[in-house]
């Protein structure tokens, strides 16, 4: 029927109606595309389409487009099979098309459709590839729509692969060829194509091709087999993944001695705080080492600080400690922490014998606790002996005592002292302690004794809301006046609170 | 008096979908280890878990006995053991001895270690090390956004200020991209991004490298927030390190939100126990009260409890078909909030005793002295009196931190406190809490000269001292540039506040909002250069916008602010209140919720 259809004659019609009759045209156009599969002569395949088609026209210009590009007229017949599906028809089409190109004798891979359909298009494409048919598989990809993933990036990763092996071409030409080719397609990796290069022994194309790769962590350990560590240890602190560097700070460490490691640390400040946090946990010895190498006695210093109470057990290794750390300190030319440390020092020995020569618990208080505890303890003459040792400031010696002594509730003791020279902190901390305690009559002693700016508080605080007020009126001052008033409660104050307004109405009138 | 929303405020997205998948991911992770198992936490995880899954989920996949990862060795006769911990070295050290005691006993028994919220090479080479990497597997659960309010999520790192800003140490950056990718991957990406700080942009760019390996999916999405500003905690350590007195910072310096639970001690309760509350927008008397100043609270508690009693009251007079409505409706929402009201009443109360002593007072006026930049003598003195007392180091640190910072002072005190002191003051100084005029010398010059000064007892000259040398610090001109001590007539009401300054009394706009707030109107850092200058920050600050149609326009008025390093109670009801004004809504990330006490001591050195 082809044949007549194709003579144009008239028959053809006549057989076609009679075959849609029998309502086996759907089988019939079957029959014709999958003829045209297995046919090896493009021209054949055309007729046999062609007639395929004439079950569905009106797509039929597809045809030359698909098959051979060419524009041959398709004379387009009536509609005599609506709805047949025309996947199978495109399908075939395409298959021919990629068929027919890898028979061409260039290229020459003779394969029958059967065998085609047997070996997938993946197996085809890989055989181009490992022919050196790079441009044509693109071609196929692309004409076939592949996803980028498994094809044309695929193929273009091999033909990169293969161009790093061309030993004639300069690595800068190699790699701009590359780069170029592959831009930014995704699904490339240029780790595996720098791989590539590393083991065809071109180190340097590939770390040129490390360059385009977008991904850090894909650089970083193709860059350690090459031992190339310290462009990993910079590509590894570029990603900011701070277990990319401590990857190759491990591997630095294995492979440098331990001066070329260190030198290493200090030009990436990034990897040296990283490795100091994690010697500061599991390795204390190196971390010093760290600090000696750069001199860094502020830190050493630190560090001896921290080793004088962390990890030393004995007072012996103690003070040697803080001796070690007071040196590092001058070396840094930081006095005060220095001299701070010595007095450290001058206490922790200081403390040791008071526990021998008068029993409990004085080391590792602060010099300031020591004297309290000295105080509670009744040792008074030692407590002033420390704080003079120490030269602690007068006003912070007079709080300590107020404070140890209201604590031990030695009230005598307290006005002892209080009288024993006129007080640096005033005698409003005095009210207010005992207050704390609730001694008014103590507090009251004092609260005579409180300076006239402070006199007021003073009065309120012990109570005498009556004599706070004069005071207030004395001093002609409204803010203490409120003050006053507002502790003014019940009907007790009802007088003083009068006597407040009144003296209030007056000072206006003025 | 508590503020409503505008009608046309954005609603917030649904976070609790972050909870289900840490949920489901932890128990796909339980999964793994088939059979009872016991299960080993650290102390840092619980309260965390606790919002997670409860004891009975836990249950549920065969988890048998509780333990907490502890210097003590533990007793667990399970043939299964399964650790869940942050990823530290310690930890590491820990599960080892664990492991070598029970090869020296001849026992084996299968191990799991769960990092999270993820694990660190250093770790594994720690187990490495002690010869049990091939003994225990690891696996990571990825719970990195705990979800503590509808607009606040919290990391729960609190580590992270010290780690970063003060050793440097960079990795937790990489939990944060993380994060911000798995956000832009449930609620669309962020069409436009500010930042400021030099950890904000790293954070930046390693989230935008990872939205670009994993392109395609999230760009899909209609963006539910439409900005996001990443900042650093050190550009602005001054508000951190200012005392509360917005209710929820208040309770939070008194008595330590954990979170998102605060323990009511005895005193609060009124009873013998204490309680553990959550603190949330669903505590409705809570809710009203968070973010207004302490002042109002008491007030409005009493009012509360007057119309509290007027429902109760209702009650009487009703026939018996209303009294049935009335307890069967009514009467558990009334009972539920007459017991939060009396605990928060406690609450204030116990506050009040603690705080509105003289001492309190004066140090609020010193603060605000410090903030404003005048009677630098007098709050000096103070300070001084302040550690001559030795009322507690963290308060005097945090004091001479804040004078430090804004008048350019340093003001030693060691040897009242200790000597891993001189350690903490080094930190402060590495981290900025302390600073420096000029590096080096200058500043060792100072402080002997300083130290000379007191020691010869002359105390009352270093105020002198300092006046000499007090410059003008870039606080000052910050403050000046950004108008940060609002000028008031008057008295400013603080029931009706007119700016984000009434966070702390009126006397100053927390510095992190206010520039969040300019950059938000500007949409950009443009004219800002000058400020960017004075914070030292002219490389760290970027905007990008990308061009979203999408957006609709009730998104571009969502803001995820992700404070870096910490953000206080203060700020986030100061943005609350921006929010309110300007109709945007606020989104909180933070790597912890902090406070000035959490700050000084995250710096400190103890002995351990």
């Amino acid at each position: 029927m082809t044949w007549l259809w194709l003579k144009e004659s008239q028959k053809a019609d006549e057989y076609l109606r009679e075959i849609q009759e029998l309502g086996q045209l759907t089988q019939a156009v079957q029959q014709c595309i999958e003829a045209a599969g297995h046919e090896h002569q493009p021209d054949m395949q055309k007729s046999l389409l062609r007639v395929g088609l004439e079950g569905r026209a009106g797509q039929g210009w597809e045809l030359s487009l698909l098959l051979s590009g060419s524009s041959q007229a398709a004379s387009f017949g009536k509609c005599f099979l609506d709805r047949f599906p025309p996947d199978s028809f495109v399908c075939m089409c395409q298959d021919l098309r990629v068929l027919n190109a890898v028979r061409d004798y260039h290229i020459g891979i003779p394969l029958t459709y059967s065998q085609y359909k047997q070996l997938t298009i993946q197996v085809l494409l890989d055989r181009l590839v490992l022919r050196r048919l790079y441009p044509l598989a693109i071609q196929i990809c692309e004409y076939l729509r592949l996803p980028e993933v498994q094809g044309v990036s695929r193929i273009l990763a091999h033909w990169a692969c293969y161009k790093v092996q061309q030993k004639d071409v300069s690595d800068e030409d190699v790699a701009r060829a590359i780069n170029q080719k592959l831009g930014d397609t995704p699904g490339v990796s240029y780790s595996d194509i720098a791989a590539r290069a590393y083991g065809c022994g071109r180190t340097e194309l590939a770390i040129k091709l490390l360059e385009y790769e977008p991904r850090s962590g894909e650089q970083v350990p193709l860059l350690l087999k090459m031992k190339r560590s310290k462009l990993a240890l910079s590509k590894a602190i570029e990603s900011g993944d701070t277990d990319l560097v401590f990857t190759v700070l491990l591997h630095l460490k294995n492979e440098l001695n331990r001066g070329d490691f260190f030198m290493t640390l200090r030009n990436q400040p990034m990897a040296l705080s990283l490795y100091r946090q994690f010697c500061k946990h599991q390795e204390l010895e190196t971390l010093k080492d760290l600090y000696n190498q750069d001199d860094n006695h502020q830190e050493l210093g630190s560090f001896h600080i921290r080793a004088s109470y962390a990890t030393e057990e004995r007072i012996e290794g103690r003070v040697a400690a803080l001796q070690t750390a007071a040196d590092a300190f001058y070396k840094a030319k930081n006095e005060f922490a220095a001299k701070a440390t010595e007095d450290q020092m001058r206490l922790l020995r200081l403390q040791r014998r008071l526990e021998d020569e008068l029993g409990g618990q004085f080391l590792d208080l602060s010099l300031h606790d020591t004297v309290t505890t000295l105080i509670l303890g009744g040792h008074n003459k030692r407590a002033e002996q420390l704080a003079r040792d120490f030269r602690i400031p007068d006003k912070r010696l007079w709080w300590l005592k107020l404070t140890a002594l209201a604590d031990l509730e030695d009230w005598e003791e307290l006005e002892k002292f209080s009288k024993s020279k006129k007080s640096p902190i005033g005698y409003l901390p005095f009210v207010e302690i005992c207050m704390k305690q609730h001694n008014k009559y103590e507090a009251k002693k004092y609260a005579s004794r409180v300076g006239p700016e402070q006199k007021v508080k003073a009065l309120l605080l012990v109570g005498d809301v009556a004599q706070a007020a004069d005071v207030a009126i004395e001093h002609r001052n409204e803010a203490e006046l409120s003050l006053v008033l507002s502790h003014c409660t019940g009907a007790t104050d009802g007088a003083t609170a009068d006597k407040i307004q009144r003296a209030r109405a007056q000072a206006q009138k003025k | 008096m508590a503020f409503p929303h505008r009608p046309d405020a954005p609603e917030l997205p649904d976070f609790s979908m972050l909870k289900r998948l840490a949920r489901d991911q932890l128990i796909y992770l339980l999964e793994q280890l088939p059979g009872k198992k016991d299960l080993f936490i650290e102390a840092d995880l619980m309260s965390p878990l606790d919002r997670i899954a409860n004891v009975s989920i836990l249950k549920q996949h065969e988890v048998d006995k509780l333990y907490k990862v502890e210097n003590k060795p533990a007793l667990s006769s399970s043939e299964q053991l399964c650790f869940l911990v942050r990823p530290r070295i310690k930890n590491m050290r820990y599960i080892a001895n664990l492991v070598n005691a029970d090869k020296l006993a001849g026992r084996t028994r299968k191990y799991k270690v769960i990092f999270s919220p993820q694990k660190f090479y250093a770790c594994e080479m720690v187990l490495e090390e002690e010869g049990i990497y091939g003994d225990v597997s690891c696996d990571e659960w990825a719970f990195s956004l705990l979800p503590l309010d509808v607009d606040l999520l919290s990391m729960e790192l609190p580590e992270f200020f010290r780690d970063y800003f003060l050793e440097g140490d960079q990795r937790w950056i990489n939990t944060v991209a993380q994060a911000l990718h798995l956000l832009s991957t449930l609620y669309g990406s962020f069409p436009n991004c500010y930042g400021i700080g030099r950890c904000a942009k790293m954070s930046y760019e390693l989230w935008r490298k990872l939205e670009e390996e994993e392109d395609g999916e999230t760009k899909g999405r209609r963006p539910e927030i439409g900005h996001i500003f990443l900042l650093d905690r050190d550009m602005d350590f001054v508000t951190a390190l200012c005392s509360q007195v917005v209710y929820e910072g208040l309770v939070d310096d008194t008595f330590r939100i954990k979170c998102g639970s605060v323990d009511f001690g005895p005193e609060v309760t009124s009873s013998d126990k204490s309680l553990k509350v959550l603190l949330n927008a669903e505590d409705k008397v809570f809710n009203e009260i968070r973010n207004e100043h302490f002042s109002n609270v008491f007030g409005f508690l009493s009012q509360k409890a007057r119309n509290l009693q007027a429902q109760y009251d209702r009650r009487r007079g009703m026939d018996i078909k209303q009294m049935k409505n009335f307890v069967s409706q009514e009467l558990k929402g009334l009972k539920q909030e007459h017991r939060l009201l009396s605990l928060h009443i406690g609450a204030c109360e116990s506050i009040m005793k603690k705080k509105t002593k003289q001492d309190f007072q004066e140090l609020i006026k010193t603060e605000h002295a410090l903030l404003e930049g005048f009677n630098i003598r007098e709050s000096t003195s103070y300070i001084e009196e302040h550690i001559d007392r030795q009322v507690s180091p963290i308060e005097s640190l945090r004091l001479m931190c804040l004078l430090s910072i804004t008048e350019n002072a340093e003001l030693p005190s060691l040897q009242s406190y200790g000597p891993e002191h001189l350690l903490t003051f080094s930190n402060l100084r590495r981290a900025g809490l302390l600073t420096e005029q000029a590096p080096g010398d200058t500043l060792t010059a100072v402080e002997s000269k300083v130290s000379k000064l007191v020691t010869d007892k002359a105390a009352g000259k270093i105020t002198d001292a300092f006046s000499s040398l007090a410059k003008r610090s870039n606080f000052r001109a910050i403050s000046k540039k950004l108008n940060l001590i609002p000028r008031v007539d008057g008295e400013y009401d603080l029931k009706v506040p007119r700016d984000m300054a009434y966070v702390f009394s009126g006397a100053y706009v927390p510095l992190s909002c206010r520039i969040i707030e300019q950059v938000l109107e500007r949409r950009s850092w443009q004219g800002l250069d000058e400020v960017v200058r004075l914070l030292n920050c002219s490389e760290f600050a970027f905007t990008d916008m990308t061009k979203d149609d999408r957006a609709s326009s009730e998104s571009l008025r969502l803001i995820l602010v992700v404070f870096l390093g910490g953000c206080t109670f203060s700020e986030i009801s100061a943005l609350r209140f921006l929010g309110r004004e300007k109709g945007y809504r606020f989104i909180f990330l933070t790597t912890a919720v902090t406070n000035s006490a959490r700050l000084m001591e995250a710096m400190s050195e103890v002995k351990a």
